[in-house]
């Protein structure tokens, strides 16, 4: 079953009415969008939690969609500041995937607004190259420091002010 | 987790359901409008009206212009936080902002007034001459603070960082304007530095203190 805006916002409403079937369905569809959404940000091991985190706070704030807007971009701002709080607690194991998930070109809209590859494009480069190679490639912070010509400490400081800058550029999109 | 898991979830939250009322702007609006009156009506009634509004005369040009452009920072910045309370990627809250940004003509004033009369500029510094106003301007905001905050702790801000400043300029900003009801200076020094503080120290206190609370 495809995900689609106008069938989401229909199961929303209803669930909003107290449609429990319409609910449980929603938030198996949720729980599928959610999963490819994660796919492109964290480590595969961390997915599931996410969602599920995710899905209890879809639960929790039910009531702040407006049925007179769109239901994926409401999910996805829940979605992105989980994701963000999850990257505030695992700073330093942040994992920051851009994995080959397939993607429905409907959702690509909202997907693209969040693309990663964007994002560091507003870091200053030497912090966008130590997350790079330290976070997305995998590298040690001393490979990353001969890679990049820095010290390792620098490469360090670097990870943890692009993160944080990285984060505030989340927020503010 | 397993799959297992995750449906025991969806099973879980399903049986938790039940029919709810969606959170409406307007009715934060109200919430806001609510607490603005309150704080007017209860400085008013404790410290009383400023004498010439008291007449029916008018606030002189400037003082009249300053407290409507803190009128509109106070109405965007509110307006701002309660949209925040309902969240979706691309929506767009910066309205605050470019209010903030016309609202810094007032200390910009003061200024260029303050660089031609230095002793003028002395003398509305004193905070004898104005810590009483910043102090019952940011405590006459508190309303409209109370009523932000607790809409949008029911709600979800995104931003809770943006949503604290937001909340302390619009509670400011509403100080600011009940103070200037009762404030019978016209001295755009006084205005721009003793009720400009108020929005100022209001918003930096929303940052400090209400972010953390909005977290979810």
């Amino acid at each position: 079953m495809s995900i689609d805006e106008p069938s989401l916002a229909r199961l929303m409403a209803a669930a909003q009415r107290g449609d429990r079937a319409a609910y449980r369905a929603l938030l198996t569809d949720c729980q599928r969008w959610l999963s490819r959404y994660f796919a492109r940000r964290i480590a595969p091991h961390q997915i599931d939690d996410l969602v599920q985190e995710t899905l209890v706070s879809m639960h929790r704030k039910l009531a702040t969609w407006d049925s007179s807007r769109a239901f994926l971009p409401w999910l996805a701002a829940i979605a992105r500041y989980r994701w963000i709080d999850a990257l505030r607690r695992r700073r330093d194991a942040a994992e920051l995937h851009d994995d080959d998930a397939f993607v429905d070109a409907e959702d690509e809209a909202v997907h693209a607004r969040l693309s990663l590859d964007r994002m560091l494009m507003h870091l200053p480069s030497g912090q966008a190259q130590a997350i790079t190679l330290v976070k997305i490639e995998g590298a040690s912070i001393a490979e990353a420091a001969q890679i990049c010509g820095q010290s390792e400490s620098l490469v360090k400081v670097n990870i943890h002010r692009g993160l944080k800058k990285l984060a505030l550029l989340i927020e503010s999109e | 987790m397993t799959d297992a898991s995750i449906d025991e979830l969806i099973e879980g939250l399903t049986g938790d359901l039940q029919p709810l009322k969606p959170r409406r702007i307007a009715r934060g609006s109200l919430w806001v409008a609510a607490g603005w009156l309150a704080g007017a009506a209860a400085l008013l009634w404790v410290a009383g009206m400023r004498h010439d509004l008291a007449a029916g005369i008018m606030m002189p040009p400037l003082p009249m212009l300053a407290f409507w452009t803190i009128v509109a920072l106070g109405v965007a910045a509110a307006w701002s936080a309660l949209r925040m309370g309902l969240p979706g990627v691309g929506r767009d809250y910066s309205g605050w902002y470019w209010a903030g940004l016309a609202a810094l003509a007032l200390p910009l004033t003061a200024l260029v007034i303050g660089f031609g009369d230095h002793r003028a500029a002395m003398e509305a510094a004193r905070p004898e001459n104005g810590l009483r106003c910043m102090i019952e301007g940011a405590m006459s905001g508190l309303g409209v603070g109370l009523a932000l905050f607790a809409w949008l702790k029911r709600a979800a801000p995104t931003s809770p960082a943006r949503a604290g400043w937001a909340i302390g300029i619009a509670a400011g900003a509403a100080g600011a304007t009940i103070i200037a009801l009762h404030c019978a200076s016209n001295d755009m020094m006084h205005i721009a530095l003793w009720h400009g503080l108020a929005v100022a120290l209001s918003g930096i206190a929303g940052r400090v203190l209400l972010a953390p609370l909005l977290r979810w």
